[in-house]
C-alpha cells in the first residue's frame, strides 16, 4: 500500500457540535486538514465518494440512531486505504476484531491525550512503527498493532 | 385342592373370629386388609377378602369376590405403578409399592401393596397374597413437605430474580449516570479549548490553557477510574503514568526525557479528584518553569509504596527556584496547599540541584 504523507485529510464524524468543532481545531492544530464532517450514517452516505480521506475519527453513538460500527464498515468498502479510529465513551461496545477500525481514543479525552494520540496515530500511519510511547489516550487495535511487529 | 377348599371354608364360617380354622380366623380377624387372587381363573379374580380390606375399600363382599385388583384403581392412579404391579404378577415375582386407590365413595387412598406369589409343591402359582396399608397420611406429609420445599425454592428464586433486578436497574442507572458525567466532562473541555482559540492575549490564553489542562486532569481521573474493575480504588501510579505522557506526548518537547519509576500505589477514590488535580499543578509546574524556553532535561518521576506510606516525586533539572519555599500567588500553588490538605497529602519542595524536586507523601489506608 501506498503510505499517506502529512497532512492527512481526515474525516470527523461526531453528533455534539461542540465536540466536532473541538476535534476540528485540534487536527488543524495537529497541522492535518479537515475533508469533511458528518453527524449520523446517512450524512456519511451522502458524502462525495471523491473524498478520499486518510484518516476517520468516528464516534459509535450518533445521530438519527444510528451507530459509529456501520459507519466503520462503510468506510472501510467506500475508501479502502481509510485509517479509522473510534472516539467514544463507551469503549467496552467495541467488538474484538474492532470491525477492522485501528484504534480507539476514549472519552472524555483531553486536548493532551487527544494530541498525544494524533501524533502517534501520524507516525503509524505515515511512517510505523511508532517511535513515541503509545500514549493512554489512544489503544491501537490488535491488527494495527500486529502490522508494526 | 385340600388347601384351595379349605379357603372355601373360611369363607362359610360364619364367626368373624375365635372359631373354626383358627389360622383362617386369624386372617379374617386381623386388622392388616388382605385379598387373595386366583391366577388359573380368567382375568385373576379376588378369591377371598378380608374385613379390614372391606373397611378399607368400602366395598361389601359379594361386590368384591370376582373381581380383578385394578378395581380399586382410578383417573389419578400412577399408570406406571399400575403396570409394574401388572409385570409382577406376569413374572410371578413379589412387589413392594405404594399406589394410588379409590374406595366406593370414590375417596382416594395411598395403598402401600405387598404382593407375593403363593406356589404349590410343584413350583406352580396357586394363588397371590396381597396386603394393603394404608400409608395417606404419611404420603401426604411427605408431598406437604415436598410442597412446602417448592414453595420455599419458589421464593427464593423470585426474591433472587427481584434482587437481580434491582441490581440491572441499578447498573443502568449507574451507567447512565457515568456515560453523562463523561459527556459533561467532554464538552466542558470543548467549550474552554474552543474560547481559548479566540483569544489573542498571551497572559489571558496561558491562564486559560491552565484551567482546560485542570478540566482534563479531572477527565482523566474519571477516565481511569469507570475502566478500573473496582470503582471504590484508585491507582495513583498509573494515573500519574498517564498524564506525564498526555502531557509530555502532547507538546512534542522530544528533549524532555521521562525517567519513570512507577509502583501500583491504591488510594480511596473519593480521595482521586483532589489528588490528581494536585499532581496535574505539581506536572505541568515542571514542564512550565523546569523545562522553559526549549530547555531540554530529564524528568523524574518516581511512585513508590513504603509499607503503610507512599511517595510520589516528581524532579526537574532546571533552573530551581529562589529561597525556602517557591513563590506564592498563583491559582497553582493555592490549589496544591489546599487540595493536598483535604486529601491529607504533605507536600514538601525541595531544590534538586539542579532543577525543583517536590515530594508528596501520605499514609496508606489498611486494605
Amino acid at each position: 500500500m501506498t503510505r499517506p504523507k502529512p497532512p492527512l485529510n481526515v474525516l470527523i464524524v461526531e453528533d455534539e457540535a461542540l465536540l466536532a468543532m473541538d476535534i476540528e481545531a485540534m487536527v488543524e492544530a495537529a497541522g492535518h486538514r479537515v475533508i469533511g464532517e458528518a453527524s449520523s450514517f446517512h450524512d456519511v452516505i451522502d458524502l462525495p465518494k471523491s473524498l478520499s480521506p486518510d484518516l476517520a475519527f468516528v464516534d459509535i453513538q450518533l445521530a438519527k440512531g444510528t451507530n459509529g460500527l456501520d459507519v466503520c464498515r462503510l468506510i472501510r468498502s467506500r475508501w479502502t486505504d481509510a485509517f479509522i479510529v473510534f472516539v467514544t465513551a463507551n469503549p467496552k461496545i467495541i467488538p474484538d476484531d474492532y470491525c477492522g477500525a485501528h484504534g480507539v481514543i476514549p472519552k472524555p479525552f483531553s486536548r493532551n491525550g487527544l494530541m498525544a494520540a494524533m501524533r502517534y496515530i501520524e507516525e503509524g500511519v505515515c511512517d510505523p512503527p511508532p517511535t513515541t510511547m503509545q500514549p493512554a489516550s489512544f489503544i491501537a487495535s490488535p491488527a494495527f498493532a500486529a502490522s508494526w511487529a | 385342592m385340600r388347601e384351595r377348599d379349605d379357603w372355601h371354608l373360611t369363607d362359610d364360617i360364619k364367626h368373624e373370629s375365635g372359631s373354626g380354622d383358627p389360622f383362617a380366623a386369624a386372617v379374617r380377624a386381623t386388622r392388616m386388609s388382605m385379598v387373595i387372587t386366583n391366577p388359573t381363573l380368567p382375568d385373576n379374580p379376588i378369591v377371598f377378602c378380608n374385613e379390614a380390606f372391606q373397611t378399607l375399600t368400602g366395598y361389601t363382599r359379594d361386590e368384591i369376590i370376582g373381581r380383578n385388583c385394578r378395581f380399586l384403581q382410578g383417573p389419578d392412579t400412577d399408570r406406571a405403578t399400575a403396570r409394574e404391579i401388572r409385570q409382577a404378577i406376569e413374572a410371578g415375582t413379589d412387589i413392594n409399592v405404594e399406589i394410588l386407590n379409590y374406595r366406593k365413595d370414590g375417596t382416594t387412598f395411598w395403598n402401600a401393596l405387598y404382593l407375593s406369589p403363593v406356589r404349590g409343591e410343584a413350583g406352580n402359582i396357586q394363588f397371590f397374597f396381597a396386603s394393603q396399608v394404608d400409608v395417606t397420611e404419611r404420603v401426604s406429609e411427605r408431598s406437604l413437605l415436598a410442597e412446602q420445599k417448592a414453595e420455599v425454592e419458589r421464593q427464593v428464586e423470585q426474591r433472587t430474580a427481584d434482587l437481580q433486578a434491582a441490581v440491572e436497574a441499578k447498573t443502568l442507572l449507574l451507567h447512565e449516570v457515568d456515560h453523562r458525567v463523561k459527556n459533561n466532562l467532554t464538552m466542558i473541555g470543548a467549550l474552554i479549548r474552543l474560547q481559548a482559540r479566540t483569544i489573542g492575549d498571551p497572559g489571558i490564553s496561558a491562564k486559560l490553557e491552565a484551567m482546560l489542562e485542570r478540566v482534563d486532569a479531572l477527565a482523566t481521573v474519571h477516565r481511569r477510574l469507570y475502566q478500573s474493575e473496582d470503582i471504590s480504588q484508585f491507582d495513583v501510579g498509573a494515573f500519574v503514568e498517564n498524564l506525564v505522557s498526555d502531557v509530555v506526548g502532547a507538546s512534542g518537547r522530544s528533549e524532555i526525557t521521562i525517567a519513570a519509576d512507577i509502583e501500583r500505589v491504591e488510594i480511596p477514590s473519593a480521595n482521586a479528584s483532589s489528588l490528581g488535580l494536585v499532581l496535574n499543578e505539581v506536572l505541568t509546574n515542571a514542564i512550565k518553569h523546569g523545562f522553559a524556553n526549549g530547555h531540554a532535561g530529564t524528568l523524574k518521576i518516581a511512585v513508590k509504596c513504603n509499607g503503610d506510606n507512599a511517595q510520589i516525586t516528581i524532579e526537574d533539572d532546571g533552573p530551581g527556584f529562589d529561597g525556602p519555599e517557591p513563590p506564592a500567588g498563583g491559582l497553582g500553588v493555592t490549589l496544591i496547599r489546599r487540595l493536598s490538605r483535604q486529601a491529607r497529602v504533605d507536600v514538601v519542595w525541595e531544590h534538586a540541584a539542579p532543577g525543583t524536586r517536590v515530594r508528596l507523601s501520605f499514609p496508606l489506608e489498611p486494605q
